[in-house]
């Protein structure tokens, strides 16, 4: 996966740099608009990572311009701005991401894999999800674990499922926020811990190996191996 | 603006206006022209006075020197009656049969001698004679059978009868009468006139003073380019626009330099802290995985934590500047709380604590999601931290007057009485509260932003309640002082 990073701070591009090759990614970066032109006309990319408080123009500008060019690849936008604009919610409807700073290294990994799978030719979506010894049928809306029935409530399979499609990989409090209700809300209080705990209390139980981690100060996972 | 045309004409203050200025216009004239008609009136009864006086004495004259004869009343009738010819003030249409002027000629006796006048000079000698009428100065006669009085000269001859001269006043009467009505005409025509100018001039300031309130009211919290109209002259109005324009003008760069002080501060901060956290996230996976270091994560808890507050203070400071941007979409209020609940519920029962919702149902209105989002959020955490266990919060939804009431009440402690003053300001927090005391100022500055109200009771038998009030539609900042105003009026 080629990748292309537009971001001025040296400080956020060199660990940004750092964390996308470690996950995966062969990353070129650039430091402003005209630069980052430069490279995205001579070589394809798979998705880009744009910050939208560039030196030489705004990130906005350059998106456009690139999109005139002919470079398809969705791209991820960084915004220091808590108030999303106008036109970065007219890109989000044409298909593209946003991320306000600072983040997570794990939702902008989650947000960069969401980009790529919209952009990647549809899979037929499987009606059940395995992960180890966890089954969830997606139609029936039911768990099992070893075969055993989970007694899960509707909004506990929701958040399962969304563990489950994410298995292996880390997932912060606000994608979960995000994803499973829906509202991009920072609570003070340890709301998504609780559930979190009683779906383990279900999925986790004794005698098993357990499969929800927490891994303080970033989020959970969901083991996978 | 359809609201205000339908206003009745009869209560604009442009009506009001003329309907003074004409007052006091048709006074002022009806005073003058007062005082020209008594003016008119003394002047021609002056006339005819000195006309009188003079024929008398010419009469006089002719009859002293014409020998008492048996022409003597033939002489002194023809005189009499070439005089009568020569009135003035004389009504041309009146025919040849004179009844305006009489000549009445007394013996010393006091019988009559000679008469020149319609009819038969008996009722006017006896006028005469009740009257007392002397030589001198002329007076006014009235005499029976004549409905216009009479003006009389009189003079005494050396034989020692006596002559009387009769002016008719109806002639001055008439003059006097036509004068009066040409005067009401004109004066109604005035008047109508002046109303119709006083009125559509004032209606055509005012209509300019009304497009600049509704321009006015239209500048609503996030729309701040737009001006009201200038007027195309220099005047008064035109100047209020113009201050007003320029008083826009104003707040805009001010309004600008906030955001841009909003936004390079968020920048400079967000930056560094983006470079921090993602640091401290790779030190964090590139540790052993089993034991994370303490230090780090909880580093960045506090990062997260400095992060919240800082977007949030932000917010609170756009929003008390009426400058916080909303992105309206329908946003379902009870669907939206039971979402909440659903989330809080768990470790609000961890807590011991009971939520329950009271609604009737779908309740749609026009808001900015995520901020609303938010509010709920902040005002569920605040629950949670204040409300010592077994508590329950009951929420009751419902729709009041074109707006959204959402009712928090718990049977809690109640507000700290040392900060229930100050409560939806930033920065104030119980003494036991670990907030960062920006939740409630937040809910209010959301609230505010939408143009709707937050407030807070302690109830007499104890436990807190916060209402909060949310227009449906998305109103003008106008409309919403006037339903303030409402707001206030009610509960009193």
């Amino acid at each position: 996966m080629r990748l292309l990073l537009v971001e001025d701070e040296i400080d956020i591009q060199s660990f940004l740099q750092r964390s996308l090759e470690e996950a995966g990614y062969q990353v070129e970066a650039a430091s402003d608009g005209k630069t980052a032109e430069r490279i995205a006309i001579e070589g394809p990319f798979d998705i880009l990572i744009v910050d939208l408080g560039l030196p030489d123009q705004d990130g906005i500008t350059l998106i456009l311009k690139l999109r005139q060019l002919g470079v398809s690849a969705p791209v991820l936008i960084l915004s220091a701005r808590r108030s999303v604009d106008d036109r970065v919610r007219g890109l989000e409807q044409g298909g593209d991401d946003y991320l306000t700073k600072p983040f997570a290294l794990a939702e902008l990994l989650a947000r960069l894999r969401n980009l790529l799978k919209r952009n990647s030719p549809a899979t037929s979506e499987s009606t059940r999800l395995r992960v180890l010894d966890l089954e969830l049928d997606l139609l029936r809306r039911e768990a099992t674990r070893s075969g055993q029935v989970l007694q899960l409530t509707p909004q506990e399979f929701v958040l399962l499922e969304y563990l489950c499609r994410n298995a292996g990989r880390v997932v912060t409090r606000s994608m979960i926020l995000d994803k499973v209700w829906g509202m991009r809300i920072q609570p003070d209080t340890n709301v998504v811990d609780v559930h979190i705990y009683r779906l383990r209390g279900k999925v986790d139980g004794q005698g098993q190996k357990p499969l929800i981690r927490t891994l303080r100060g970033v989020g959970y996972v969901l083991k996978d191996r | 603006m359809s609201s205000k045309t339908a206003k009745p004409i009869l209560r604009s203050a442009a009506w009001r206006i003329s309907l003074r200025a004409t007052l006091a216009f048709a006074c002022g004239t009806m005073l003058v022209f007062i005082f020209l008609h008594r003016f008119v009136a003394s002047d021609i009864q002056r006339r005819g006075d000195a006309w009188l006086s003079g024929e008398v004495e010419v009469l006089g004259d002719v009859a002293e020197q014409t020998t008492k004869n048996a022409l003597y009343d033939r002489v002194v009738g023809e005189v009499a009656e070439l005089v009568s010819k020569e009135v003035p003030n004389k009504d041309p249409s009146v025919g040849a049969s004179n009844d305006s002027v009489f000549f009445l000629q007394t013996n010393g006796d006091g019988s009559l001698m000679l008469w020149v006048g319609a009819g038969s000079g008996v009722p006017n000698l006896k006028a005469i004679q009740a009257d007392r009428i002397v030589p001198g100065s002329p007076s006014d006669l009235r005499v029976p059978g004549f409905g216009v009085p009479f003006r009389v000269a009189s003079t005494r001859i050396n034989d020692g009868s006596y002559i009387y001269l009769g002016l008719s006043e109806r002639d001055e009467l008439r003059v006097l009468r036509s004068l009066w009505l040409r005067f009401v005409l004109l004066w109604l025509l005035l008047v109508f006139l002046g109303f119709s100018i006083v009125f559509f001039t004032t209606k055509r300031m005012l209509s300019h003073v009304q497009r600049m309130t509704e321009a006015a009211s239209r500048i609503g919290h996030t729309d701040l380019s737009a001006r009201v109209p200038i007027a195309a002259r220099n005047d008064e109005v035109g100047n209020l626009a113009l201050t007003l324009n320029h008083m826009l003008d104003r707040i805009e760069i001010s309004m600008h330099q906030l955001h841009t002080i909003t936004g390079s501060l968020a920048h400079d901060l967000r930056s560094p802290l983006t470079a921090i956290r993602g640091k401290l996230e790779m030190s964090l996976s590139s540790g052993p995985q089993s034991e994370p270091s303490e230090q780090i994560v909880s580093a960045i808890e506090e990062l997260d934590r400095l992060t919240d507050f800082l977007n949030m203070s932000l917010d609170v400071a756009e929003a008390k500047a009426d400058a916080l941007r909303l992105n309206r979409v329908p946003v379902d209020l009870d669907e939206l709380l039971r979402v909440m609940i659903d989330l809080y519920e768990p470790s609000m029962s961890e807590k011991g604590l009971q939520i329950r919702l009271h609604s009737g149902g779908p309740l749609i209105l026009e808001a900015d999601a995520a901020l609303i989002h938010r509010m709920i959020a902040n005002l569920f955490d605040n629950e949670m931290k204040h409300l010592p266990s077994a508590c329950t919060v009951n929420l009751r939804l419902s729709v009041e007057d074109n707006a959204a009431s959402l009712l928090l009440e718990d049977d809690g402690p109640g507000f700290d009485p040392e900060v229930f003053p100050h409560l939806f300001e930033r920065r104030i927090k119980g003494n036991k509260s670990t907030g960062h005391g920006l939740g409630l100022a937040f809910v209010d500055a959301v609230a505010r932003a939408h143009g709707g109200t937050v407030a807070a009771f302690n109830c007499k038998e104890g436990g807190a309640r916060l209402a909060v009030n949310l227009p449906l539609l998305a109103i003008s900042a106008g409309q919403v002082v006037a339903s303030r105003k409402m707001t206030i009026t009610s509960s009193l």
